[in-house]
């Protein structure tokens, strides 16, 4: 089994906020791995690190073998890391087919071939009849789809997903589950952040739990329900306790 | 999206234009349709960067000027005015990427303020330079014919302004369907999400800028060779910069007839005005047009095209009409 992505003692600070204060991960190529923690403990900012969007403080992240913490944003989305936002950031005026057409752009110089490819990526994902609908016109559930085809069509080998779930009803969350294994089965590697472990059970080979900043487990998902230190992560934060504690089995 | 409708109605406006070009004998007239090309496409220029690409220019007169300035220098230095066209794009895109790659990848409002430093530093080179005529200018000697670029009738002048309009508005139907353009719009929508499908921010700006500044060098070369006479204030003026912006976000930013509409408005009302006021009317004008922008900026934040170009998107039904809808256009 190799890593895809590698990543060791990364570290984000924001003036004297310390994000990230050593994050460890490994992802291995074909799997889903599920990323988790309490809120606040870096998740967000560790995709933003790995993606590029901003500069580690500190730390390595190692892409196919090559180290590119640091590299600009884009050129690592050229690299092959397509993402989505947990706050969903849609071309608001552009339509859906355009959007996608724009992620299809990057490895397609026609424009031609490029929409080619996003509608095929649009009927992939189930929004092919919403085409020409705006960004801004769409659906939380649509947008965070949007987001999902606009990501897959750059062709990325990493995909990094973050909590594309949350505020999903369950049937649109059955839905996305399903997307997601067909996302699999197209040879991406996954990522996700994931509050529910109800989803991330049965589809994360492996997750890994972050909490103020640290990774403090590795490993499957039914051993962080059980381990010490990761009850303990979330009973620190009353708020998250139902949420893991309530889905252990 | 087909060209089509796009590329017959730049024909009309092409057949139109020759037609008055060759059956208008009316100078008056002659010079109005002039004025109006050579604004449409000084709008349009403005309208690749800071329409298309959404960073506001408030300079682009000094890329106006370098064409002028360029055609003034070859004239008088016994050089064919052809020269100046190729010599003014570059002087003009050589301008645009000093200002612009220090500045097209940050946020915030770095660029508008470059723009303004820039030009308040080139306009007051130009006035203290002698080589380029200091405050006096330049007046440009007198010749006649094609290879001189100079005629003594205003048809000619109103067939290249013409080509160059028509030549600006097929480069802008291109690039709305060409990597460069869903680029741009992408970046001016989300640069975050933009860069997280490999678009490089700052090159992408980058060549806007150059093709926009590209753009409006060459209507400086055609504004030199028709009024002979070229200083700082009527080339170079933060006065003009202005006007160019007026022009581009009165028409509607990021759209294909948005700077030709807005400069319409703008030529007719400076007219009207003078045959209502005469020159005490001077300013009556800016304040009309302060007025209208007023409007705009409160009710139709994407111009008179954006506004149509909504209406017909409404009847698509692209767009959810609602509340929800409205709190999500992007300020
Ligand atoms: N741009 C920023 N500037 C300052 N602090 C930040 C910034 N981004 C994140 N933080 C802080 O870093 C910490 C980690 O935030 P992050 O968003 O990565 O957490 P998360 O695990 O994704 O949380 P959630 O589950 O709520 O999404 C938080 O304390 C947050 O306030
Ligand atoms: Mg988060």
């Amino acid at each position: 089994m190799s890593s895809l992505l590698e990543v060791r003692g990364l570290a984000k600070r924001f003036g004297s906020v310390r994000a990230l204060d050593g994050v460890d991960l490994d992802v291995a190529e074909g799997s889903l791995t599920g990323l988790i923690g309490p809120n606040g403990a870096g998740k967000s900012t560790a995709f933003a690190c790995i993606a590029g969007a901003e500069k580690p403080s500190a730390g390595s992240v190692r892409f196919r073998g090559r180290e590119i913490a640091g590299t600009a944003y884009h050129r690592v989305a050229a690299l092959g890391i397509g993402r989505t936002y947990q706050l969903v950031q849609t071309f608001a005026d552009m339509t859906v087919l355009e959007a996608v057409t724009t992620g299809a752009l990057l490895r397609r110089a026609r424009l031609r071939d490029a929409i080619a490819h996003a509608q095929e990526i649009l009927a992939f994902v189930g929004l092919a009849e919403k085409r020409y609908r705006l960004g801004r016109a769409l659906t939380v559930a649509d947008k965070k789809r949007l987001e999902v085809a606009r990501a897959l069509a750059t062709e990325p080998t990493l995909l990094l997903l973050d909590e594309v779930m949350a505020g999903l009803t369950p049937a649109e969350c059955g839905a996305a589950v399903e997307l997601l294994r067909r996302i699999l089965a197209r040879g991406v590697t996954v990522l996700m952040v994931e509050h529910v472990m109800e989803v991330l059970m049965p589809i994360a080979e492996h997750v890994v739990v972050i909490a103020a900043g640290k990774t403090i487990f590795s490993g499957t998902a039914a051993g962080a329900v059980r381990d010490a230190g990761v009850i303990e992560a979330y009973l620190g934060s009353p708020l998250e306790h139902g949420e893991i504690a309530g889905h252990a089995p | 999206m087909t060209a089509r409708p796009h590329l017959y109605a730049l024909g009309a406006i092409v057949v139109l234009g020759l037609l008055a070009a060759f059956g208008v004998r009316d100078a008056v007239v002659l010079d109005l349709v002039f004025t109006l090309l050579l604004y449409a496409v000084l709008g349009q220029s403005w309208n690749w960067i800071s329409g298309y690409a959404g960073n506001i220019s408030f300079g682009h007169a000094i890329f106006f000027g370098c064409g002028a300035y360029a055609s003034a220098l070859c004239v008088t230095h016994g050089l064919t005015p052809w020269l100046a066209i190729p010599a003014g794009a570059l002087a003009a895109a050589a301008l645009a990427l000093v200002t612009g790659f220090p500045t097209l990848g940050l946020r915030g409002h770095y660029f508008s303020i470059a723009t303004i430093a820039v030009a308040a530093l080139v306009e007051t080179f130009a006035r203290t330079t002698p080589w380029l005529g200091k405050a006096n200018g330049f007046e440009l000697p007198i010749a006649s014919g094609w290879a001189a670029l100079q005629f003594p009738q205003k048809g000619p002048y109103v067939v290249l302004a013409l080509a160059l309009f028509a030549a600006v508005q097929l480069a802008t139907i291109a690039l709305e369907r060409s990597r460069l353009g869903y680029y741009l719009r992408a970046l001016r929508a989300n640069h975050a999400a933009a860069a997280s499908v490999g678009i490089d921010e700052r090159r992408c700006k980058l060549i806007a800028f150059a093709w926009s500044a590209t753009m409006a060098s060459a209507a400086g070369v055609l504004y030199a060779q028709y009024t002979l006479f070229i200083d700082p204030p009527s080339t170079l003026a933060l006065a003009i910069s202005i006007d160019i912006a007026l022009i581009g976000v009165v028409g509607g930013i990021g759209t294909l007839w948005g700077p030709a509409a807005g400069a319409l408005v703008y030529v007719v009302l400076a007219k009207a005005v003078a045959l209502r006021f005469g020159g005490a009317g001077k300013g009556y004008d800016l304040v009309i047009y302060g007025a209208i922008i007023c409007l705009i900026a409160a009710l139709r934040p994407y111009g008179i095209v954006g506004t149509i170009v909504d209406a017909i998107r409404r009847r698509r039904g692209s767009i959810a009409v609602g509340p929800g809808a409205a709190a999500e256009t992007p300020a």
